[in-house]
């Protein structure tokens, strides 16, 4: 099991969860709205005067042999959209319930 | 979920919505009635009061005076105006606009009941009258007749008054110039001296005679039958042949002492058109009934109407103000579609894509559409006030969704689903549109709480401009964004037709942001100079307010002059008409322009109420032009008054006052030349006569000046008999007795009325005319004591000459004399200047003062009004800036663009010759809203650029060059909105010219200097602040450093 966090600009969410469906992950949980910035380069997020737009973050948990296939829809994804941002996250699952 | 979040989400709910709204105000539309101006409520009353046999100084003293007191305490009241004439009390009361009449009429009822007590006993009740702009006739009709001439009274009471007086919403219908039938028994008074006979005798002889008489019911067997005489005359033939006494034992008749004259009236008002005799028909409305309606109700039954009447009755159209009222409204209407046509021109260069512009304009119907429903909801009219409002918004309601579409735009563009870059797009820029549009509805809002005439005619602006922005906001947030979500998509390659077409617009555009970018590059480098240079320009424009002249209305050319002429009293009405005719066939003539001419001439009868509201008399004149459309002639409506005035100053030295009103009447506040009243307050005749004459000759010296008046009349000269009482008493006689004896011969006793086909005519007995021609005549009338012994007048007194005093007049409890002139080719502000520096300079005797009336005081008044609110409306939109910029120097930055904005006003004012006047005020009221804007998307965007972390210089130079589209595009909008309105030259084009000439000159010149001063300030200002935050931050450096020194 893998937990993938995916942070997006808002505008990519409905494409997301349309994404999510056709790589089979049912489950996910949304964080809502979320302010943050890019590492490197692109526009911050803050909802501000100065910067209005806003940020998404899902988290998923899936079996491994859908990650690569989500991820690779992703990547796809925000080539299509450069100036949108989108990144996504992996991690282990230890345990659950 | 957000507005924009649902409109987007659900489509077709949105799109139905607006859908009926527009169904809504289409229909309204189609159910709104026309008028020129906004309901404007009557705020005058009158109050007469007769008291039969007083001279005008006992009325004035014992009516006028006591009514006068009480009436003062009447709530609202601003002036109170009397004219006290020989019998009558005439008392206006003037209250403030914008309070119920019916309120304040029952105000006046409970102070009449106060007062009723302490007036003399023969007094008469007062009697209530309401005056409105609604007495002022809305058609006239002119009547031509050859053979029907004599009968035409009948002929047009049966057949033309009363249909038209059954049709729904007139008030009124009279007729001039046709004199109604009446019989006259003209006696011969030596005949009746001879018989021992008197006109009294003869008219109960008359009254006697002419009756029919029942006589109770009586049965003849199983039957009852009705016993009657029946007396009354068949003709009137059979009068004449009446017995009406005895003498030698001899049966005497009518015919020998009198003959009978079936004829018409003898003084009547004889009513001229086009030089040719016949009728005029007077049309008045009720109060509060639309003109159009009824003019068109009215035009509709007389092609009916004219079948019915004989074939030599001829009935056309002088005036019909409905055209008046329809032209202007037309052309306004095409004022509104150009500017639509040209905000659609600029929102397409702009945006270089149909689909975005389309999005756009769909605003613009929407919201001017929905008003039509306030308009129809409260029960208002589509009218010149309205329709500019329209005109005004065009402009303005398409800026909130050009911001919409702008940030949604750039959000497809970063690769947004439509929907998605829809929501947030207009999410992120909602609050500063809410922002912008408060900013606009704080300067319209206020309009609606002005009061006086100027609140009367600009609520309904303040209103529909103030509903059309909400209304244009709500649009912007849910039809724009749903608009888009739907029709916009990410265009990345354009058509070649696109490349050919708009590109090169692009390049142009693109040179004009680096053009100006670099000229903000420069003045930023030199902020001291531009300063200097803005203000410089400021303060110079401000010296030519000094050249811009002011006026209360623009004059409106509605086709109309009013001409009423007065010869020296006690002219014969024979020398009015001849004179008259001399000047109609001159002026007609001359005068190509004129379509219809008409006059009157003689006193008016009783039974035409809208002629004896006004001075008729024998010696007054009154003429009616109507003119050709404006559009049709080369001749405006002052230069043809001008020509006139000069005619009658040059040919006919007999009138001894002419006016020549433009428009119709004069002094009627809008539409009409503006005329200034000086009041002369003084209780003395002489002396206050006197001033008057010499302020009549000042004002003739006084270049600007024309048609000037003094509104007291001459000593009217008559023949008074002086009866002696004590010979009186000798013979039996009381005063009462002999004076109706000398009435009955002059002005005749109506003896009995004759009927024939259902209609009553007056039998009216009198000495025959050949008789009454000289002082001789009357001083033989005899008179017969209760014995039965004649004695002439001269015997029981004297006939002598007197002068009785004129009409004395009042104001607010004081007597005056009014000296009015018409300003006519220079301002009223500069007339007035002078007229006052030469008052100044004269020697005015004790007790006597001057004060200015007229539309000189309605345009103080409205100026101070206007002033008032400019102020309010300054405060206002600050605060509302200070509260979305959370900032109390950016909202002051911003409001120095209002200086260049009056600075333009006063330039193009200058520029165009238009005078600053109530409209051009307005223009410059609306500025205030519409130029801050610009300085909001300015500061907006700068701040912005600073709050990302730009150095200021860069915030501003390239803040400047990324909102330099969006602050000329909507400017332009809006002074291509205003354009069809300062160029317009239809009807009534004339009132709205000054305040589109106004927006546009305070516009462009302030958007320009604006763009330039703005950034220049906003430097130097945050240079400022950055410098202090960084001293206060050195200073807690070094407490930091060094803590003993803090202590």
């Amino acid at each position: 099991m893998k937990s993938i966090l995916i942070t997006y600009d808002q505008a990519h969410h409905e494409a997301i969860i349309e994404l999510l469906d056709r790589s089979g992950c049912r489950g996910f949980t949304g964080f809502g709205t979320v302010q943050g910035r890019g590492s490197s380069k692109g526009e911050p997020h803050y909802g501000t005067h100065a910067w209005p737009s806003l940020a998404s973050a899902i988290i998923t948990i899936v079996t491994d042999d859908h990650v690569d296939a989500l991820l690779d829809r992703l990547k796809a994804l925000d080539e299509a959209k450069p100036l949108l941002g989108l990144r996504a996250f992996v991690w282990n699952i230890e345990r659950s319930i | 979920m957000s507005l924009y979040g649902s409109a987007v989400k659900r489509p077709i709910m949105t799109t139905l919505c607006f859908v009926a709204v527009v169904i809504l105000g289409l229909f309204s539309l189609a159910k709104l009635p026309i008028d020129l101006y906004p309901d404007i409520d009557t705020n005058t009353i009158m109050v007469i009061t007769m008291y039969p046999g007083a001279s005008s100084e006992d009325i004035e003293q014992n009516v006028t005076k006591p009514l006068e007191n009480t009436l003062n305490a009447v709530e609202h009241l601003k002036h109170i105006t009397s004219k006290s004439r020989e019998n009558t009390s005439v008392i206006t009361l003037e209250f403030e606009y914008g309070y119920d009449i019916d309120v304040l009429t029952n105000d006046v009822r409970d102070k009449l009941d106060m007062v009723e007590s302490s007036l003399p006993d023969d007094c008469e009740n007062p009697i209530i009258f309401k005056f409105s702009t609604d007495m002022i006739p809305i058609c006239l009709l002119s009547v031509e007749a050859k053979e029907s001439m004599p009968g035409l009274y009948k002929i047009l009471d049966e057949g033309l008054v009363n249909p038209l007086a059954r049709v729904d919403g007139v008030g009124s219908v009279s007729i001039s110039g046709a004199p109604k039938r009446e019989i006259h028994i003209y006696c011969d008074p030596n005949r009746l001296e001879a018989y021992g006979l008197t006109v009294e005798q003869i008219s109960s002889v008359i009254q006697a005679e002419n009756r029919n008489v029942p006589g109770g019911a009586f049965d003849i067997g199983s039957n009852t039958y009705a016993l009657r005489v029946e007396g009354e005359f068949d003709s009137s033939d059979q009068i004449a042949d009446l017995p009406v006494g005895s003498y030698g034992g001899k049966v005497v008749y009518l015919r020998d002492v009198a003959r009978v004259d079936d004829s018409l009236e003898e003084r009547t008002q004889e009513t001229y058109i086009n030089g040719e005799a016949g009728a005029i028909i007077i049309i008045q409305k009720q109060s509060g009934a639309n003109s159009v309606q009824i003019s068109d109700k009215v035009m509709k039954m007389l092609p009916r109407l004219q079948k019915n009447l004989p074939s030599d009755v001829k009935v056309g159209v002088v005036v019909d103000t409905s055209d008046n009222i329809r032209n202007t409204i037309a052309s306004l209407e095409e004022t509104v579609l150009y500017a639509l046509l040209f905000v659609m021109i600029v929102v397409f260069l702009f945006l270089g894509r149909w689909r975005a512009t389309m999005i756009i304009i769909i605003t613009i119907p929407v919201s001017l559409i929905a008003s039509f429903i306030y308009l129809f909801a409260t029960g208002n009219t589509l009218n010149i006030v309205s329709l500019s409002a329209l005109s005004i918004s065009i402009g303005m309601v398409v800026d909130d969704a050009i911001v919409v579409l702008e940030n949604v735009t750039t959000h497809i563009e970063r690769g947004a689903d439509p929907k998605q870059a829809a929501v947030h797009g207009t999410n992120e820029v909602a609050i500063s549109v809410i922002a912008s549009t408060l900013t606009l509805i704080a300067v319209f809002f206020p309009l609606t709480l002005v009061t006086g005439m100027t609140g009367v005619l600009f609520r309904q602006l303040g209103w529909m401009v103030t509903i059309m922005m909400i209304i244009s906001t709500t649009c912007a947030l849910s039809l724009t964004p749903m608009l888009c979500s739907q029709w916009l998509r990410l265009v990345r390659h354009h058509g070649k037709l696109y490349n050919r077409l708009y590109l090169p617009i692009e390049r142009v555009l693109d040179r004009f942001d680096d053009g100006y970018a670099n000229l903000l590059r420069r003045v930023v480098s030199h902020r001291t100079l531009t300063v200097i240079i803005c203000l410089g320009i400021f303060v110079g424009s401000v010296f030519l307010m000094r050249f811009v002249g002011t006026e209360f209305f623009p004059t409106q050319d509605n086709a109309r002059i009013g001409v009423n002429l007065e010869l020296p009293i006690g002219a014969r009405v024979e020398t009015a008409r001849e004179v008259t005719c001399r000047l109609d066939s001159l002026w007609r003539k001359k005068y190509p322009e004129i379509k219809v001419m008409t006059y009157t001439v003689g006193p008016a009868s009783s039974d035409n109420t809208f002629a004896s509201l006004s001075d008729n008399g024998a010696h007054i004149i009154s003429m009616n032009i109507s003119l050709t459309d404006p559009g049709d002639r080369k001749r405006g409506i002052k230069e043809i008054a001008d020509g006139m005035r000069s005619d009658l100053d040059r040919e006919f030295p007999e009138y001894k006052k002419a006016q020549v009103n433009v428009g119709g009447g004069r002094g009627m506040g809008m539409g009409g030349q503006s005329t200034i009243d000086f009041e002369i307050y003084g209780y003395d005749f002489t002396e206050t006569d006197s001033v008057a004459r010499q302020l009549q000759a000042i004002l003739r010296g006084i270049p600007g000046t024309a048609d000037i008046t003094i509104s007291r009349s001459d000593y009217q000269p008559e023949y008074q008999v002086d009866f002696d009482r004590e010979k009186l008493s000798m013979y039996g006689l009381n005063l009462q007795t002999a004076a109706m004896y000398l009435r009955n011969r002059i002005n005749g006793a109506i003896s009995s009325q004759f009927r024939e086909d259902g209609e009553e005519y007056d039998i009216k007995v009198m000495y025959d005319p050949a008789h009454r021609t000289t002082l001789e005549d009357i001083e033989n009338i005899i008179i017969y004591s209760p014995s039965g012994a004649g004695i002439k007048v001269k015997d029981l007194g004297k006939v002598v000459e007197r002068f009785t005093p004129p009409t004395i007049e009042r104001k607010d409890r004081e007597r005056l004399v009014t000296v009015s002139t018409v300003v006519d080719g220079a301002p009223m502000s500069e007339v007035v200047a002078e007229a006052e520096m030469k008052i100044d300079e004269m020697h005015l005797p004790a007790g006597i003062t001057v004060g200015l009336a007229g539309s000189y005081e309605d345009q103080q008044d409205s100026f101070g009004d206007l002033l008032l609110l400019g102020a309010l409306i300054i405060i206002l939109v600050y605060i509302v800036m200070a509260a979305q910029f959370e900032s109390l120097t950016y909202p002051g930055i911003i409001m120095t663009s209002l200086l260049f904005a009056f600075s333009g006003v006063f330039l193009i004012l200058w520029l165009t010759g238009h005078t600053l006047n109530v409209m051009s005020m307005i223009g410059a009221i609306m500025l205030i809203g519409i130029v801050v804007k610009n300085g909001i998307v300015l500061i907006d965007y700068i701040s912005l650029n600073r709050e990302r972390g730009m150095s200021i210089r860069r915030a501003v130079i390239d803040g400047g060059r990324s909102r330099l589209r969006p602050v000329v595009m909507t400017t332009l909008t809006t002074i291509l909105g205003m354009v069809p309105m300062a160029v317009g030259s239809g009807q009534g084009s004339e009132m709205w010219r000054p305040m589109g000439v106004a927006v546009i000159g305070g516009l462009t010149f302030s958007t320009i200097l604006t763009l330039l001063f703005v950034p220049v300030l906003y430097c130097s200002f945050a240079g400022r602040g950055v410098k202090r935050t960084r001293r206060k931050l050195r200073a807690s450096n070094t407490e930091f450093k060094n803590p003993d020194t803090a202590l």
